[in-house]
């Protein structure tokens, strides 16, 4: 009991309980305002949890992000715009709740489920991670990068839209990663004699100007109008929440195991999990006519699928350094700069912090539930805020931002010039996820690779000698031709154009 | 604004290039052909071929250069869209020299107004949101935001 007594104790320090309460309301205000998503929302707090100590800079971004997903449910429910995409799959039942007089039980189903899925995450979490490090210890450098790869493969693979659009960018993520002293003879490279480019690309900028910046330029172009919101009355429909969540109570528990395997697959994260709860409730329902017709069941397994998601995610980021998705990605690049590097040794080194982690993860968590209700009293408030006020701000604020991290105005432009060629990409069609997962695990698929490829002295074959390395190496090969073979029926599938 | 994918195909590929020219300037091993060069190269030829394959679909495509979405449509959108990049060039290059108290509400002020804010809501959240961004940078996190011409007045 002593571990997890000291655990807590690191936590429920004053300054960690203020931090990750401030954390906590801010995630709530970023997911319930519609063109904030939950990866925007944690760019921006990178440059806070940089002057921050590991504990409460992971507890920060833990709680924003579970509180933001929750919160991305309020104006899906209320104005039928999902604040993040991980709310976008069961935003019309939601709305259908509430033309039917029912967005009080809507919104506080939401609340609860996304409470419990992301407990549940949380508890796979700490059951699977020391089981999967240990297991992992023996990992030589060939299995690392080929979990590398199957992670990047897969972000590819989930992405919407044309598979060659993901390559390329991941191949920019990796180019950038390549931006400094090299791993293996210490030479510089693409510095193009620049004193600032020695020290690679620094992160912070990189993720503001990606994540926010391309956002900003959007809005700011066409700057949507504040719609009506109805009024909320607390009262009866509340008292409705338990009995609903009780009567699929299968459906709660199915979808937050469901939700925490499919985050903790690389590339797959709260968005997916959700579609797949949402149409497996449907599918597994005794009144699938319902469906569609403001019936809670959906929601119920969707909202906690995807909380369960988002704590699912950090099982590989933990235990392979090797993110799920974007804001485990963000995570990692955190824990870098604390000087942390993720892998299974953390957790026989510095069981301590690991402990601590797994505690704040349970905190922010528990701490949605009073938060959330709060956040749904004020959500009228929030959702009023006009967008021409708030992306003006946001930009300030990135600008300081980007130059706080180092200290440096070559940073801001890193911001700028990233941030447009991430909005370039973006309008067409090029996922961003496979760069900032490329940029992040960049140079520790670098460092791997050419640590195996010396060792097996050029020959692949060697690559896939070791059991598991063989394992994930066929894993990574089965996943591009499944991504092929996509391409080729989708290419073959389409009708031939009319000429 | 989505361009033709054969334009930023052809980007790529010259990128790549230009990565494949620079690696092969690295020094290698010694004895072994592998160094600092290989990985960008490996990625440089991934680049390369993709590349390749958007400039070819690209072209088989009836697709026009340029399509204008909708969200660019709206009055004033590239302008109030320009005003973004100007902001933070501005920022770059002034803030040393006039000061982040100084210039950062003017700067957010100007941008408030360009996005039709009214001047009577504009300058005051200008001055607090700069108030805000202050107090917790540079005085709560002790970030060194550059005084400039009040550098002089304060000390």
């Amino acid at each position: 009991m002593l571990p997890i007594y000291q655990a807590f104790a690191q936590v429920m320090q004053p300054d960690v309980l203020m931090i990750v309460i401030g954390a906590a309301a801010y995630g709530l205000m970023i997911g319930s305002i519609p063109g904030l998503s939950a990866t925007m929302g944690t760019a921006l707090l990178v440059p806070l949890t940089f002057f921050l100590d590991p504990i409460p800079a992971i507890g920060a971004i833990v709680a924003a992000t579970s509180t933001a997903i929750f919160a991305g449910d309020i104006p899906g429910a209320l104005l039928r715009i999902p604040g993040t995409p991980a709310s976008a799959a069961y935003t019309d039942e939601a709305y259908k709740m509430r033309e039917r007089g029912k967005v009080e039980l809507a919104l506080g189903v939401n609340l609860v489920c996304s409470t419990i899925g992301g407990l549940v995450g949380v508890a796979i979490l700490i059951i699977a991670a020391p089981q999967i490090a240990r297991f992992s210890l023996g990992f030589s450098s060939y299995e690392y990068f080929f979990l590398a790869l199957l992670g990047l493969s897969s972000a590819i693979l989930v992405s919407k839209g044309s598979a060659v659009k993901g390559v390329l960018s991941l191949c920019i993520g990796l180019l950038l990663s390549t931006i400094g002293i090299d791993v293996v003879m210490g030479i510089k490279r693409f510095t193009f004699g620049d004193g600032e480019l020695i020290g690679g690309i620094s992160i912070i900028p990189v993720l503001i100007g990606m994540f926010a910046i391309t956002e900003i330029l959007r809005k700011c172009a066409s700057p949507g109008k504040a719609p009506e919101t109805p009024p909320l009355h607390i009262g009866p429909a509340t008292r409705e929440v338990f009995s609903t969540i009780w009567k699929y109570k299968g459906g709660v528990l199915r979808s937050s195991t469901l939700g925490s395997v499919i985050g903790a697959l690389p590339g797959a994260g709260a968005d997916i999990a959700a579609w797949i709860a949402f149409a497996l409730s449907k599918k597994l329902s005794r009144t699938p006519e319902k469906f569609g017709t403001g019936h809670p069941e959906g929601i119920v397994s969707a909202s906690s699928a995807n909380n369960a998601a988002l704590s699912g995610a950090y099982v590989p980021s933990l235990v392979f350094g090797i993110p799920g998705d974007t804001i485990t990605a963000i995570l990692i690049g955190v824990l870098l700069m604390k000087g942390i590097t993720p892998g299974p040794m953390v957790f026989v080194m510095d069981a301590g912090l690991v402990n601590a982690i797994f505690a704040v993860f349970i905190l922010a968590n528990v701490l949605m539930l009073p938060l959330g209700f709060a956040a749904i009293l004020m959500s009228r408030r929030l959702l009023s805020i006009p967008q021409n006020i708030l992306f003006p701000i946001i930009l300030l604020f990135c600008v300081v931002g980007a130059f706080a991290a180092n200290n440096t105005l070559f940073d801001v432009w890193v911001l700028l010039i990233l941030g447009i060629i991430a909005f370039v990409l973006e309008e067409n069609e090029y996922p961003l996820a496979p760069m900032i997962l490329a940029l992040i695990l960049g140079p520790l698929i670098e460092e791997n690779f050419m640590k195996s490829t010396i060792k097996a002295d050029g020959q692949l074959i060697e690559f896939f000698m070791r059991p598991i390395a063989g394992t994930l190496g066929g894993l990574t090969l089965l996943v591009w031709a499944v991504m092929i073979g996509l391409a080729l029926r989708r290419r073959y599938a389409r009708p031939a154009p009319a000429n | 604004m989505k361009l033709n994918d054969a334009i930023l195909g052809g980007v790529f590929v010259l990128l790549a290039i230009a990565v494949l020219v620079e690696s092969r300037t690295f020094p290698t091993l010694p004895s072994q052909p592998y160094g600092p060069g290989t990985f960008p190269t490996i990625i440089a030829v991934i680049m390369l071929v993709a590349g390749g394959s958007q400039i070819w679909a690209g072209m088989k495509s009836s697709a026009p250069l340029v399509v204008v979405q909708d969200w660019a449509k709206t009055d004033g959108a590239f302008g109030r869209m320009l005003a973004v990049p100007a902001f933070v060039i501005t920022y770059i290059l002034l803030s040393k020299t006039v000061g982040f108290p100084l210039l950062a509400p003017v700067l957010t002020a100007a941008l408030l107004l360009i996005m039709k804010v009214r001047p009577v809501v504009a300058l005051p959240i200008a001055v607090v949101a700069t108030a805000g961004i202050w107090f917790l940078f540079a005085w709560l996190l002790l970030v060194p935001l550059p005084l400039g011409l009040l550098t002089e007045v304060i000390y």
